[in-house]
C-alpha cells in the first residue's frame, strides 16, 4: 500500500499554480485596489501628521500661525542634547519595554501552548474568555490594579487579616515595578495570539514523525514546536516592544512621582505645556531610536531565516 | 381665534426665518428693532470647557430662557490643552481658560473683544474681577470662577497643623506628600517660600527650584492630575498633605474625612476662570447671551453649591448661608484676600521655561 505509486506533493502543487497562472494578474489588480482604501487611510493619518511633526520638531515656538512657513532651526535638538535626564528616561523606558516584552512573550507562550494542543473542542471559548476582560477599558482594567496594588488594596488586605504584616505594605503602588508589572498583564493576553497563530500552523504529521524516530515529548518541543512556533514569539515580543516604549497611560496611573516614562515627558509638552516643537523633536528622537533598535533586533534575529 | 393662531404662526415663521438669515450671514448685522423672544431663538454654539463644566448645572439660565439653541460641548484637559487647541484652529465659539494663560490669546489674536454693553448682569461683577480679563484697555473675558490654592492636610495625621507651603517638602510626610502635577505651580509654591519674585525668576532661581523638586519627589508618592484623584488618595489616607484647590477640601469635608485647609504664613495662592469668545465666531451675539447667562444666579449658585468654587456674581456669594462652604471659602475671615497672592500671567519664554523645568524633574534620575 505504502509503496503505491502516487503524485509526489510538490508536483501537484506545481500543476496548481501553472492552473491559477491565468488569474494571476487580475488578482493583482485586485489587490491593488483593496490595499488602496487602507494605504489611503494610513498615508492621512500616519504619515502626513509623522510629517508634520517632523517639521515642528524644527520649529522655534509655536507663535504665530500654525501653518505657515518657518526657518528650520535644529534649536529644539541642541536644547534636548543638552538634557541627559530625557536620554537617560529613553534609555530606561526601551529598558522596561525589553523587559515587559520579554516576560510577555515568556507568559503568554503556556497560555498559546495549552490553547493550540490541550484546548480541544473548547479552544475557542478558552480563547474568548481570555479576551472578556479586553472587551472593558484599558483604562478600567488599570485602575483594578490600583484597588490591587493599594494601601488599603487586596493585597495588603489579605496579608493584614492573615497577620503577616502589620502595617500595610506602601512600596507596591506608585513605583517603576508597580508599572512593568501592569504592562506584563494588560499585554499576555495579546502576546498569545501570535503565538498560537504560529504553534496552530504546525503540522502534526512532524509529531508523528519525530515520535517515530523515538524523541521524546522533552526533544519533541525543543526541536520542533519551539524553533517553528518562534516567528510568533518575536512577533509577540515586537507587538509588546515598540507601544511600550512610548508608553504614558499605565505610569501616570500606577507610576507615581518616580515612574514616568519617555512617554510622559512628550506628552507633557504637548498637554501641559503647549510647546509642541519641542514635544515633536522629543517623539522623533524616540521613533528614529525604536527604529533603530527593531532594525538592529531583525538583523540579530535573522527574522526572514526563520520564517522559511 | 383662528385669525390670532394664524398670525401667532406667521410671527413665529418670521421670527424663525429671520434668526436663520441672521445665522446664515454670520456677519454682525444691526440687531432687529424686534428681536425674537428668547424662547424662539434658535442656533448653536460650541463651548471648550473643562470636564464637568458640560453639565446643565452650569449653563442652567442659558438652557431655561434659549431652550431652543442648541450647545455643544468639547472637553479640554488643561490650560495648555485649551490653549494649544484654540491655536491649532478649533472652532468653539467660547473657551474658559484660567489666570496665567489669558494673555496668551491676546497676543496671538485668538479672542474677540466683549461688548459688556449686552450683558445684563455685568453690574453685580465686581471691578477687580472685571480688570482681570481686561488687556489693552479692553474686555477680552468675562471673569466666572475663582477659588484658592493651598495646602490640604489630614488633622488626624498632622494635628499640629500646618503654616508654611515648605510642609510640601517636609520629610516627615514622606510617602505621603502629593503636588499638583504643574511646572508653573512648582515654580509658585518655591516663590512664596523663598519669597522670590514669581513675575521675575531669574535662570539661577529656576535652577534652584527644579533642584528642589527634584529633591521633593522622593518624598512625593504621585503627582495629581485631577482633583477626583486627589480626594480619593486623601480619603483613603494614603496622600496626608497636598497641593489642592478647595474644591477638594469642601469634597472632603462634606463627606466627613478630618481635613484642614492651611492658611500658610507666605499667603495662599488664588485663581480666576474667565470665558472668552473666539474672534472671527459667526454666533457671537449667541456667545454675548451665553456668557450673559453665565452670570446669572441660579448657574452661579450651582457653582457654589456642586463645585465649591467660588463665582463673579457677587451677589451669589453675599448669598452663601452654608457653614461648610463659608468655611471654604473663608467668607467670616474677612483679612484672607490680604493675605492672597493672586496668580499673575505667564509670559511665553515663562510658559516655555517652567514646564520644561517641571519635564526634568520627572525625568530625573
Amino acid at each position: 500500500m505504502t509503496s503505491a505509486p502516487s503524485p509526489s506533493p510538490q508536483k501537484m502543487g506545481e500543476g496548481e499554480r501553472r492552473a491559477g497562472g491565468g488569474w494571476g494578474l487580475d488578482h493583482r489588480a485586485t489587490f491593488r485596489w483593496l490595499i488602496f482604501p487602507p494605504f489611503v487611510w494610513l498615508g492621512l493619518f500616519l504619515i502626513a501628521p509623522l510629517l508634520l511633526m517632523a517639521a515642528f520638531s524644527f520649529r522655534s515656538d509655536l507663535r504665530g500661525d500654525l501653518l505657515q512657513v518657518w526657518t528650520p532651526t535644529l534649536a529644539q535638538y541642541a536644547r534636548l542634547a543638552e538634557v541627559g535626564s530625557y536620554w537617560r528616561l529613553l534609555g530606561i523606558s526601551a529598558l522596561m519595554a525589553l523587559g515587559v516584552a520579554v516576560a510577555a512573550a515568556i507568559l503568554a507562550y503556556p497560555l498559546a501552548y495549552f490553547l493550540a494542543f490541550h484546548g480541544g473542542a473548547a479552544t475557542g471559548l478558552y480563547l474568548v474568555l481570555l479576551l472578556v476582560p479586553f472587551w472593558t477599558s484599558y483604562l478600567l482594567r488599570v485602575m483594578a490594579w490600583k484597588l490591587m496594588l493599594g494601601t488599603e488594596g487586596v493585597i495588603n488586605s489579605f496579608l493584614q487579616y492573615i497577620h503577616l504584616i502589620e502595617e500595610p505594605l506602601p512600596a507596591l503602588l506608585y513605583n517603576r515595578t508597580a508599572v512593568i508589572i501592569t504592562l506584563i498583564y494588560v499585554w499576555i493576553p495579546f502576546a498569545m495570539l501570535p503565538i498560537l497563530a504560529a504553534l496552530q500552523r504546525i503540522e502534526w504529521s512532524l509529531f508523528e514523525a519525530a515520535a517515530d524516530l523515538g524523541a521524546r515529548p522533552f526533544h519533541q518541543f525543543t526541536r520542533i514546536t519551539l524553533p517553528l512556533s518562534l516567528p510568533g514569539v518575536f512577533a509577540a515580543f515586537f507587538m509588546v516592544f515598540i507601544p511600550t516604549v512610548g508608553e504614558y497611560v499605565t505610569p501616570i496611573l500606577v507610576g507615581g512621582s518616580s515612574g514616568s516614562m519617555y512617554g510622559n515627558i512628550i506628552q507633557d509638552f504637548f498637554t501641559k505645556a503647549a510647546n509642541w516643537p519641542l514635544g515633536s523633536a522629543l517623539s522623533m528622537i524616540m521613533l528614529l531610536a525604536t527604529l533603530l533598535f527593531v532594525f538592529i533586533a531583525i538583523r540579530l534575529i535573522n527574522l526572514r531565516e526563520l520564517l522559511e | 381665534m383662528e385669525t390670532k393662531l394664524s398670525m401667532f404662526f406667521v410671527t413665529r415663521c418670521l421670527a424663525l426665518v429671520l434668526a436663520l438669515a441672521l445665522t446664515a450671514c454670520g456677519a454682525p448685522a444691526p440687531a432687529p428693532a424686534t428681536e425674537a423672544p428668547p424662547a424662539e431663538l434658535t442656533g448653536s454654539l460650541t463651548v471648550l470647557d473643562w470636564a464637568g463644566y458640560d453639565a446643565e448645572d452650569f449653563w442652567t439660565d442659558f438652557k431655561n430662557t434659549y431652550p431652543n439653541v442648541n450647545v455643544n460641548f468639547e472637553i479640554g484637559a488643561s490650560d495648555a490643552d485649551i490653549y494649544g487647541k484654540m491655536k491649532a484652529g478649533d472652532q468653539a465659539d467660547i473657551f474658559h481658560p484660567y489666570t496665567g494663560w489669558l494673555q496668551f490669546y491676546v497676543e496671538e489674536g485668538l479672542v474677540e473683544e466683549i461688548d459688556t454693553s449686552k450683558l445684563t448682569n455685568w453690574d453685580k461683577v465686581p471691578e477687580n474681577f472685571k480688570e482681570i480679563g481686561q488687556f489693552n484697555g479692553k474686555q477680552y473675558f468675562i471673569p466666572w470662577d475663582w477659588g484658592f490654592t493651598s495646602i490640604l492636610y489630614r488633622t488626624d495625621r498632622v494635628p499640629e497643623g500646618i503654616d508654611s507651603w515648605s510642609a510640601l517638602m517636609d520629610p516627615r510626610f514622606a510617602g505621603h506628600l502629593s503636588m499638583w502635577d504643574d511646572g508653573p505651580g512648582a515654580v509658585t509654591v518655591s516663590s512664596y517660600i523663598h519669597e522670590y519674585d514669581e513675575t521675575a525668576i531669574t535662570e539661577d532661581q529656576l535652577a534652584a527650584i527644579k533642584e528642589e523638586w527634584i529633591a521633593q519627589r522622593s518624598l512625593n508618592l504621585f503627582y495629581w492630575a485631577g482633583e477626583p484623584e486627589l480626594v480619593d488618595a486623601m480619603k483613603s489616607g494614603d496622600i496626608w498633605v497636598a497641593y489642592a484647590w478647595q474644591g477638594a477640601y469642601a469634597l472632603l469635608l462634606g463627606e466627613g474625612v478630618p481635613v484642614a485647609y492651611a492658611n500658610p504664613k507666605e499667603g495662599r495662592n488664588s485663581w480666576v476662570g474667565v470665558y472668552g469668545i473666539r474672534k472671527g465666531t459667526e454666533n457671537y451675539e449667541l456667545a454675548l447671551k451665553f456668557l450673559d447667562s453665565k452670570l446669572a444666579e441660579a448657574t452661579g449658585n450651582n457653582v457654589v453649591n456642586l463645585f465649591y468654587y467660588g463665582h463673579s456674581n457677587q451677589d451669589v456669594m453675599t448669598g452663601i448661608t452654608d457653614e461648610t462652604l463659608k468655611q471654604a471659602f473663608s467668607i467670616d475671615d474677612p483679612a484672607i484676600l490680604e493675605k492672597t497672592n493672586f496668580t499673575p500671567n505667564l509670559t511665553a519664554e515663562q510658559r516655555d521655561a517652567w514646564t520644561a523645568m517641571w519635564a526634568e524633574v520627572k525625568a530625573a534620575p
